[in-house]
């Protein structure tokens, strides 16, 4: 992996962030956060993938980087943090394979299919892809806010 | 520190749950957790001076029961598309916030959800435009397509979001709409692309579409089912994958106009 790509990672991972952010309507004070958690996201799965790591490894390690990183910023931001959390990690649903492995299975499934087993194959594997890196995203986004919010209870019950 | 108001009887216990319904819709519209419309929902019932609150969140419905002494009273109340609105979202948190401190009665309550709901701020249309075609831009590096093809992905994916909302204006229905929005955006991406000297033409028909992702909603269901609300959560996962499904029939449409990916 080199530089170049860490850094284009890193950049378009920012720039996508922002962007959703003005599509959820986050305000203009919580934008640069946006691109932050999203430029961060990018970051630390490139590294990891440069580092051998597989898609779903490397998105589970950064969602759940970032998740810690965002409840460890101060208060307010102008944003809520699970807001953050996930505009930061959206970039990194396999939208794209979702699209692959449909447009696969409609392939195999034509009249006069021309499909071979690699077709199935491929189509399986993007399958199987957006499955395990849907359920890795999730589970990074979810821990460090469930585990804050036991936290919380604790801390509550304490008093 | 202000005591929660008094409660006067069932038709106060009524007003109370009609308010608070009234908040949870606004929560799940905004893209709310199950778990947080709960909070929130309870948060506003106790300040008003409930003493018992029981909420069930559906897909398209909330029901709740809430009691005083001995009374209760059971409402239930629609609620409609679900969509992502942080600023909402964060004006709903902090008028709660408030309400739960106490002090307020009712219509007092009602007063301040009616303010925060005209404050409410929103970007213009043309801006949200632009950034999801910097967002699908961007998406693109990252998804590998050349430079080539950025261009045109950007000019697809900021017609493809304002015809989505046009089409949201008129009330189309969500999933025709996706395959409308992904049949003109891929397919336009794709003349640009092919005409701007691209490469990487499959996946340039992909990246303009990415904006019709439900990211939310997926990441929202695997929040409801992990917090147990496995019924909502397993709700919200089906209509993203037949969102996705509907979606991708659009490429696959634009695909086969522009003779791509046969």
């Amino acid at each position: 992996m080199g530089f170049y790509q860490l850094f284009q990672d890193t950049v378009c991972g920012g720039l996508a962030a922002a962007g959703f952010g003005v599509l959820f309507n986050v305000g203009y004070r919580g934008l640069p956060w946006c691109a932050a958690s999203g430029a961060l996201a990018l970051a630390l799965r490139t590294v990891a993938l440069g580092e051998g790591w597989s898609l779903e490894a490397a998105s589970f390690v950064a969602a759940l980087a970032v998740g810690v990183a965002v409840q460890l910023l101060p208060s307010p931001i102008g944003i809520s943090r699970n807001a953050l959390h996930v505009v930061g990690c959206i970039q990194m649903i396999p939208g794209a394979f979702a699209a692959k492995a449909i447009l696969g299975l409609f392939a195999i499934t034509a009249q006069h299919s021309t499909a071979t087993n690699e077709t199935l194959i491929a189509a399986m594997d993007n399958t199987l892809r957006v499955a395990l890196t849907m359920g890795a995203l999730g589970t990074g986004v979810a821990i460090p806010t469930l585990l804050l919010r036991v936290r919380e209870l604790k801390w509550a019950g304490a008093d | 520190m202000p005591k929660p108001a008094m409660i006067r009887g069932r038709e106060s216990l009524e007003a109370i749950a009609i308010l608070v319904l009234e908040f949870g819709r606004l929560l799940m519209e905004a893209g709310s957790s199950a778990r947080h419309v709960d909070e929130i929902t309870t948060q506003v019932a106790v300040g008003l001076g409930a003493e018992r609150v029981d909420l069930r969140v559906d897909y398209a419905s909330l029901a709740i029961t809430i009691g005083a002494g001995p009374d209760a009273v059971t409402r239930m109340r629609r609620v409609g598309p679900l969509g992502v609105n942080e600023s909402l979202h964060r004006a709903l948190n902090t008028a709660s916030a408030r309400i739960a401190q106490g002090g307020f009665t009712v219509e007092e309550a009602r007063a301040e959800l009616t303010d925060l709901l005209r404050k409410s701020p929103g970007h213009s249309d043309w801006v949200v435009a632009v950034a999801v075609g910097v967002a699908c831009a961007a998406f693109g590096r990252l998804l590998g397509i050349d430079w080539a093809a950025v261009g045109p992905i950007f000019v697809a994916a900021t017609l493809g979001q304002t015809v989505r909302r046009q089409l949201a204006l008129h009330k189309v229905n969500a999933f025709i709409s996706a395959t409308v929005v992904a049949f003109l955006g891929s397919g336009l991406c794709g003349f640009g692309a092919r005409w701007a000297g691209s490469h990487t033409l499959a996946m340039d028909m992909i990246a303009p579409v990415l904006l019709l992702v439900p990211g939310v909603p997926a990441f929202n269901a695997q929040y409801d089912i992990l917090e147990g609300y496995p019924t909502l959560g397993s709700a919200r996962a089906v209509w993203v994958v037949v969102m996705v499904i509907f979606m991708t029939a659009g490429v696959w449409l634009a695909q086969g106009l522009l003779g791509e990916g046969r």
